[in-house]
């Protein structure tokens, strides 16, 4: 589904963020990627929704080379991929369902398809009762959670999460580390990107590590022990 | 196609109102600077008015001698008609002139009284010569003066109004070149402090933007938003203005009117009101647009 072909990207004059990446990621698989920070998690990831374009190499996504995609088709690539970060980002001015809504209206749904979709999809989550509520309102777990349901509401092919846990206390971060797996096993392939042994240790998925811009192992459970 | 366009106007609207302060201070620079604009024009469009009266009222009347033929002063008529810079020639006869006068002075019983006494009618024949150009004048005069006519004329009367319109003539240039300078820098200006303005509101829009272009929205319904925000600020902003330009005008008019009796501020105004309007609206919004677009394109890369 991701394929990286030998993959370098550096910025301006330093030393390469990614170096050589070949890597292949199958659908539906739950990809841990592990590293220090600055080891090249979250680059690695925003080659696959082009936020950043590799100076070296190809990165493809169903077999499409992303370089093919015109600027103005870029928008419909990134519909294919839903995005958790560290930091939410959620629109502050905006309820939890209009956060959510929000993801739809951008691509021209209809009304009747906003209405039904994120109530639901806020259940899944666990937010139903609290759909109304602006985000300063919610703890962040449930901010974290609502944030995935934005992700989720696209039925993307691929969720791609950059240290999802890093605001969360150890409890919601189990409770989202299942939550990414739960979407999984109904079929959404995860690239989950941590510095946090236990978060990954807790999945127990495939585990690809990096070390300055590098791959350094990739294992098919792996554990994580560096810290 | 409708439903992109109904939502990210709901979404402009939104954001000028939970955005107050930012929109208050673009709608304010663009309110001065389009209160400027209308202004100068007033005033310009009115010392126009000036000048064109005054030119109008320009003439050279040539005087007959009281022992000139009709004959001759027909002749000279029908020359004059014949001169290219000539726009018009009426002729006055001495009847005309006493019954002119006497309407005239029509309030003052003395003067009456003391051509009563003088029996006869004191008055000159005389030609009311207007030309096609304030500048054909001297040329004009000097064709009466030297033509076969020139015995039967008594005086030529020019010299004395040539030297107020001339002056007032300099003044108006002065003036109209000194109001488009104004214009000028007013313009540049704001359209510098306008653009500013929005690329700061842009600027605090810029989490949303990465949030809108992270789950797919096309760069059109990214951009909708800020250029109806554009769009607002120019409507907005003409409707404050021109009831600012309104009351100005209103107010210096009504100081003004016992100077200026031919010309009337407010009256320039009325007729001009849908083109102000019009020019405001279409500056406002031009400069909200493409100030909204260019401060965009910074956060739309890729």
């Amino acid at each position: 589904m991701i394929r990286f072909d030998q993959v370098t990207k550096k910025f301006k004059d330093d030393s390469p963020a990614l170096e050589d990446i070949n890597l292949e990621i199958k659908e539906g698989e739950f990809v841990s990627i592990v590293g220090a920070s600055g080891a090249g998690k979250s680059t690695l990831l925003k080659l696959i929704y082009a936020e950043e374009k590799p100076t070296i190499g190809t990165v493809f996504f169903k077999d499409k080379p992303l370089d093919s995609i015109k600027r103005r088709k870029m928008p419909f690539h990134r519909r294919n991929i839903g995005t958790v970060f560290q930091d939410f980002k959620l629109l502050p001015k905006k309820t939890v369902f209009e956060n959510v809504a929000y993801a739809l209206e951008a691509c021209g749904a209809p009304k009747a398809e906003i209405m039904e979709d994120v109530p639901q999809i806020l259940d899944i989550v666990g937010l139903g009762e609290k759909m109304h509520k602006f985000p300063r309102e919610l703890s962040g777990g449930e901010q974290q959670r609502v944030a995935l349901a934005r992700a989720l509401i696209h039925k993307p092919l691929v969720i791609v999460a950059d240290e999802p846990t890093g605001n969360l206390d150890p409890v919601s971060s189990v409770e989202l580390v299942e939550l990414l797996l739960k979407i999984n096993n109904l079929g959404t392939t995860v690239l989950l990107a941590s510095h946090d042994k236990d978060i990954v240790n807790k999945a127990a998925k495939r585990m690809v590590i990096l070390e300055k811009g590098k791959i350094i192992g990739d294992e098919a459970i792996g554990e994580y022990k560096i810290s | 196609m409708f439903l992109v366009i109904g939502r990210t106007f709901k979404e402009a609207l939104s954001n000028f109102f939970r955005n107050g302060w930012l929109s208050l201070a673009a709608v304010t620079v663009l309110i001065l600077s389009l209160y400027i604009l209308s202004l100068m024009f007033v005033v310009t469009k009115t010392a126009n008015g000036i000048l064109t009266d005054v030119e109008n009222k320009v003439n050279v009347s040539v005087y007959f001698k009281s022992d000139a033929t009709p004959e001759r002063m027909e002749a000279l008529q029908n020359q004059l008609e014949k001169n290219a810079d000539v726009a018009s020639v009426d002729f006055v006869s001495r009847e005309k002139a006493l019954e002119n006068f006497k309407r005239n002075n029509a309030n003052e019983p003395i003067i009456i009284k003391s051509l009563e006494e003088i029996g006869d009618n004191p008055l000159l024949a005389s030609l009311i010569v207007k030309a096609n150009n304030q500048t054909k004048y001297d040329s004009i005069v000097s064709a009466i003066s030297g033509s076969d006519y020139k015995d039967d004329i008594s005086r030529v009367n020019y010299g004395k109004n040539k030297e107020i319109i001339d002056r007032l003539n300099k003044i108006i240039t002065e003036i109209k070149k000194f109001g488009l300078g104004l214009v000028v820098l007013f313009s540049v200006i704001s359209i510098l402090i306008v653009f500013n303005t929005i690329r700061i509101t842009i600027y605090t829009h810029k989490n949303e933007i990465e949030v809108m272009r992270l789950v797919g929205a096309s760069n059109t319904f990214i951009r909708l938003p800020f250029v109806f925000e554009g769009i607002l600020y120019g409507i907005i902003a003409t409707l404050i203005s021109t009831v600012f330009v309104f009351v100005t005008i209103f107010l210096v008019n009504s100081k003004i009117s016992t100077i200026l009796t031919s010309q009337n501020l407010l009256s320039v105004f009325y007729h001009n009101v849908l083109f102000i309007i019009g020019v405001q609206l279409a500056v406002g919004i031009i400069l909200g647009v493409v100030s909204s677009m260019i401060a965009i394109r910074k956060y739309l890369k890729i």
